[in-house]
């Protein structure tokens, strides 16, 4: 059989969840319509977060009966999901692959919309906006995948006993109930929700962007964790003057080894980016040209058009505390099948903790969902496994990797470096528990 | 705990909290319960009752002098409104009636307070409007003007419940500056005196024993003996969560009846009941689950956090949801003899809706979840 008339498939990275579609290629980086996965060259990079080809595997669509309009909501109890981010969304997709019938309901405190929210702290530099980003709607998904919806609609109280969940649209019965609300993000207490952007949302993020849009702007970002370092990058490459402000001595301190951090630093430095170590907030105030300025202890400030603060997420403890769910950090699951301390209740996604750490990445979240899917529909699969996912952060001059989860105590020692890598492995014990490299190929060799 | 010592502290109104819920209990069951009927239909407003409740320490306890206790305050109007929703209601209006004259720093209007805890004095609240107006559901319906010694106030509230000549209520007027733009509000206690005009309402649904008049008053002297608050905003934040959550002792009492009135019928009907929805068991668990919250915010009446903000409006919203519910299951419980005019049911079912309609309704309660939520 010839090549060409083989079925076009897909393939998803299982770092940030990029859908390479081989019909569609990807042109931006070369790939022509209608480029086969096997003939995609082997130092081909995911456009979105840089890892190479084996990466990648085969995502499978999943067939599922349409359903002619969107099931319309009965006092009939069912499978009810707080949340339409990825977490909520991906746990319905896993339900609906094992069972088109079974209802389900989804209780959401935005617009429902499916976007790929890794995107959003490399989108401007690549000028989408928040309709590009919108990969479907609520209603179209919700018709496709046969799902009651209650858009912007708050989850408000649980009462596990009687299996209620009550909403700011009225309570409803469930027989088994999600929880993927996910996580806000945190903000230092000198700066006030008003005050600043936070980018952990398609709606706050599309607020911001329309107002980068217009201009050339200087912009303040507070916090050097991974989202702070990827805006800096992405919105310096847009064309605008930013401020990368950081508490720490270098950046993604509680990730890398400084001697890995000082190349971030250095390509920083060489895009143009100003990134303020050992910075810590003093307060905000007007300049007597009527600009926003935020002081720093040290005596120096920063004027600023945009403020955005990316100093890490936080789960609301209210609901889970309200329902008599044990929290540490976030909800605690059972790390098989991501049930709560409550029978019939589980949680996946941002809002959870294993071992008493959150975990606040990608790629799990589809396993989760699977594991939750297989718990509730009572499939004898393979129980959930946690490992630590694969951190990469999405900076284009100077791609990293860490695989593993580096402890404050662990011990980084070096395992190659040169012209084109730094490959170091952290130690703990007798133990190896994290991996990094630096891919430095990109970085403008200073003189 | 010392039972004796710990009351010695307290006014001498009562001994031991359990005989005075035992004493509201008993004249509930003995005085109002018969009059329930009367003060429904005939709107027969129960001020005689409302006295004696009061002289055996109903609308005390919650006041800072007999220990703010709010458990007990909603235990004594629960017990109340078993019987009569209607007085549930107005015991509500004299517990925050209360609770202004206790928080207002106001000499004058802490002096008065004695007479008020014991029911030798009855007033109520008009602040449906203003508490509407502070969260921009609807504009300020009286407005103020400073004068010498106080403020002249006018306007027109379109109904205040458990007020009548002599009586008085909380109320707050708008103060604008000369641009027209707004200055502050004022909380006072208007005293029904000659210069307040009492307007008739139309017939209501229900609750018509409580005493419910339109408000008209022009250029009203409103002296500095009367003021509850200038400005009256810091106030209202204090009280908010106290105020709404007062008033789930008034739901509690007609989700009582309403399971109550289901078991009354159960050794006769219960062969066909069982094919029915919320039946009285379900009800009583989603109940008991729901006072046991209303219990634990009650130890913490003042707080104005976010989270405790949150779950009291939760609460008083479950209140309406479920007021609703169990007054309508306790019609299909009673059949054809709920359906008689001049049953408990068909009380309760109006009485219900009214839980569900006062300020706070369940859509303004559900409304300002949803704006709180949103706040990061």
């Amino acid at each position: 059989m010839k090549k060409d008339s083989l079925p076009w498939l897909q393939y998803i990275c299982r770092a940030c969840g990029l859908i390479y579609d081989e019909e569609e290629g990807d042109p931006d980086s070369g790939l022509a319509p209608g480029t086969r996965f096997e003939d995609i060259p082997d130092d081909w990079e995911c456009p979105l977060c840089g890892v190479r080809k084996t990466d990648f595997e085969l995502f499978e669509t999943q067939e599922i009966a349409l359903a002619p309009k969107t099931v319309s909501f009965s006092k009939q109890s069912g499978i009810v999901i707080i949340g339409a981010g990825i977490a909520g969304w991906s746990v319905i997709e896993a339900i609906r692959k094992e069972n088109t019938h079974i209802p389900i309901a989804l209780v959401s405190a935005c617009n429902g919309e499916r976007y790929h929210k890794p995107e959003l702290s490399v989108a401007i530099s690549r000028g989408l906006d928040g309709d590009k980003l919108i990969q479907e709607t609520a209603e179209q998904a919700g018709r496709r995948l046969r799902v009651k919806l209650l858009t912007n609609t708050f989850a408000v109280g649980i009462n596990p006993s009687a299996k209620q969940l009550r909403t700011t649209r009225g309570s409803i019965q469930y027989t088994q109930l999600i929880l993927a609300q996910g996580s806000r993000a945190f903000l230092p207490e000198q700066v006030s929700a008003e005050q600043c952007w936070r980018v952990n949302d398609l709606a706050s993020w599309s607020g911001l962007e329309k107002l980068l849009r217009q201009s050339s702007q200087r912009v303040a970002i507070i916090g050097a964790g991974m989202i702070g370092c990827e805006l800096a990058e992405d919105l310096n490459k847009a064309g605008h003057r930013v401020t990368l402000i950081n508490r720490d001595p270098y950046p993604l301190s509680t990730l890398i080894p400084e001697i890995a951090s000082k190349f971030l630093t250095q390509s920083m430095d060489q895009q143009g980016i100003d990134h303020r170590a050992n910075a810590d907030i003093n307060e905000i105030r007007k300049t007597d040209s009527g600009d926003s300025e935020l002081s720093l202890k040290d005596g120096s400030s920063v004027v600023y058009d945009q403020l955005i603060v990316a100093t890490g997420l936080i789960t609301d403890t209210r609901l889970a505390k309200q329902a008599g769910l044990i929290f540490n950090r976030g909800i605690v699951v059972d790390s098989s099948n991501l049930q709560t301390s409550q029978k019939d209740i589980y949680a996946l996604g941002d809002c959870i903790s294993i071992d008493g750490v959150p975990c606040r990445f990608i790629e799990p979240i589809q396993h989760q969902a699977r594991a939750i899917a297989n718990s509730i529909l009572e499939l004898k699969q393979p129980c959930y496994q946690h490992t630590p996912p694969v951190i990469r952060l999405k900076t284009r001059t100077l791609p990293i990797v860490v695989r593993g989860l580096p402890q404050s105590n662990g011990k980084w020692i070096t395992v190659n470096k040169n012209d084109d890598e730094l490959v170091m492995e952290q130690h703990l014990a007798d133990d190896v528990i994290a991996l990094l490299r630096v891919d430095l190929s990109r970085l403008k060799k200073s003189a | 705990m010392n039972q004796v010592a710990l009351q010695s502290e307290k006014s001498d109104l009562w001994n031991v909290d359990s005989s005075v819920l035992a004493d509201v209990q008993n004249i509930s069951k003995r005085h109002l319960s018969p009059e329930a009927n009367r003060i429904d239909q005939e709107g027969y407003y129960p001020a005689d009752i409302m006295s004696e409740l009061g002289a055996a320490g109903a609308f005390a306890p919650h006041l800072n002098a007999y220990g703010q206790r709010f458990d007990l305050a909603i235990s004594n109007m629960r017990a109340i409104s078993q019987h009569c929703g209607s007085t549930g209601f107005i015991t509500w209006c004299q517990d925050v009636c209360g609770l202004y004259m206790d928080l207002s720093e106001n000499k004058s209007l802490v002096d008065r307070l004695p007479d008020h805890a014991t029911g030798k004095n009855l007033g109520g609240t008009a602040l449906s409007n203003p508490m509407k107006a502070f969260t921009g559901i609807e504009a300020m319906a009286l407005k103020a003007n400073k004068v010498n010694g106080g403020y002249i106030v006018s306007g027109t509230l379109p109904w205040v419940s458990h007020i009548e000549s002599g009586h008085y209520c909380g109320a707050i007027a708008a103060v604008d500056n000369k641009d027209g733009s707004r200055s502050h509000e004022i909380m006072f206690m208007l005293d029904i005196n000659d210069q307040v005009k009492l307007a008739k309402c139309p017939v209501f649904s229900g609750m018509e024993g409580t005493s419910t008049w339109g408000i008209n008053i022009s250029e009203y002297f409103v002296s500095e003996a009367q003021l509850i608050a200038d400005p009256a905003r810091p106030f209202i934040k204090k009280i908010r969560g106290s105020f709404i959550l007062l008033q789930t002792g008034w739901a509690c009492g007609v989700i009582q009846a309403s399971i109550d009135a289901c078991r009354e019928v159960e050794t006769s009907l219960g062969h066909v009941n069982q094919f029915l929805h919320n039946r009285p068991d379900e009800l009583e668990a989603e109940f008991e689950e729901l006072e046991q919250r209303i219990v634990a915010l009650a130890q913490s009446p003042y707080e104005t956090n976010k989270e405790h903000m949150l779950n009291v409006l939760d609460t008083r919203a479950q209140c309406s949801e479920l007021s609703l519910k169990a007054s309508q299951s306790a019609l299909l419980h009673q059949g054809a003899r709920g359906y008689l005019m001049k049953s408990k049911p068909q009380r309760l079912i109006r009485e219900a809706h009214f839980v569900a309609i006062v300020t706070p309704a369940i859509k303004h309660l559900r409304w300002e979840m949803a704006k709180l939520m949103s706040e990061t």
